[in-house]
């Protein structure tokens, strides 16, 4: 029994053959996708976006890497800008100290005769 | 570059002597369309028939083996030999089909247009007992489908069923003896 619905099966499970059409279909489909994908092997952007995950991850660290290399330039530019600031004040206090001897040297020279006369008048 | 559409002959799977086919392999991987219009041409019966078979209806085998030479065609530099031709088309048609059944929700009847086949009559059997038998085919579960179908079908040993399907031979024997049980006893006349 178990071989008599073996060969029956045999016989209902012969292989079929698709429509002349469909296979014409087909191969125009096949070929269509061959010439399309020769094509986009031959464009250079076929390429790029083939390695498309590498070129979005080079130009983020790019982006990244020039943002690091900004801020540094930012940071050596605030420094030398605290630093020149810092001469202009030392030099404007050293001017003001010259300028406070200089006033302090004029009052101690005239202050004698000043104090001399005053009591005599 | 396009193929013309010619009506003249071109071997199919059974006729095809192994030369050809690793001639015409050989050519396809370089990019001749004609050889892998020759390619399609010997194995679209073996693809459309397990798909049809497996899928049950004309529609659906017809988009299943379009997508299968789609496929192929995207992965021919890979294939190494017609017989590893051979294999993977019955691994993927197989497999793809297997996954469309089991997103399905039911199994769609066939219809009697798809059941025009034809090769009832040229062997003398009865065509509506074959056609009842492939409609008790279509409630299998997928897997032991494919592998009654492989076995059947395509003559394929259990060892080798067991390689297309990624199975152990003991599983793959357990689906034969348990789907033949159960067609047996569907196919039982009162």
């Amino acid at each position: 029994m178990s071989h008599d619905i073996e060969s029956k099966l045999r016989t209902a499970l012969r292989p079929v053959t698709p429509s002349d059409e469909f296979t014409q279909r087909l191969v125009a489909q096949i070929t269509a996708q061959g010439a399309a994908s020769a094509a986009a092997r031959r464009r250079p952007l076929a390429g790029a976006r083939r390695y498309g995950w590498w070129v979005s991850a080079g130009l983020a660290a790019s982006l990244v890497i020039a943002i690091g290399v900004q801020r540094h330039i930012q940071e050596d530019r605030d420094r030398e800008n605290g630093a020149e600031a810092r001469r202009e004040v030392v030099e404007a206090l050293r001017m003001t100290s010259q300028k406070l001897d200089l006033a302090y040297e004029a009052v101690k020279s005239q202050s004698p005769e000043a104090g001399a006369e005053q009591p005599r008048a | 570059m396009t193929i013309g559409w010619t009506t003249a002959h071109v071997p199919t799977l059974n006729e095809a002597p192994q030369i050809f086919l690793e001639e015409q392999l050989a050519r396809a991987r370089s990019g001749e369309p004609a050889a892998l219009k020759s390619l399609i041409q010997a194995h679209r019966r073996l693809v459309y028939s397990l798909a049809l078979r497996m899928l049950g209806t004309r529609d659906l085998a017809e988009d299943l083996t379009q997508d299968v030479f789609m496929q192929l065609h995207a992965k021919l530099k890979t294939i190494e030999s017609p017989g590893h031709l051979t294999f993977w088309l019955r691994k993927v048609t197989t497999h793809r089909a297997i996954d469309q059944l089991r997103r399905r929700t039911r199994v769609p009847m066939t219809s009697l247009q798809d059941e025009h086949e034809g090769s009832a009559v040229e062997d003398g059997g009865d065509p509506l007992w074959q056609r009842h038998l492939r409609l008790l085919l279509l409630d299998l579960a997928a897997p032991a489908r494919a592998v009654v179908l492989l076995r059947f079908q395509e003559d394929l040993d259990p060892g080798d069923i067991a390689r297309t399907l990624g199975m152990s031979v003991n599983t793959v024997k357990s689906h034969l003896k348990r789907s033949l049980e159960t067609l047996r006893q569907r196919t039982i006349r009162p």
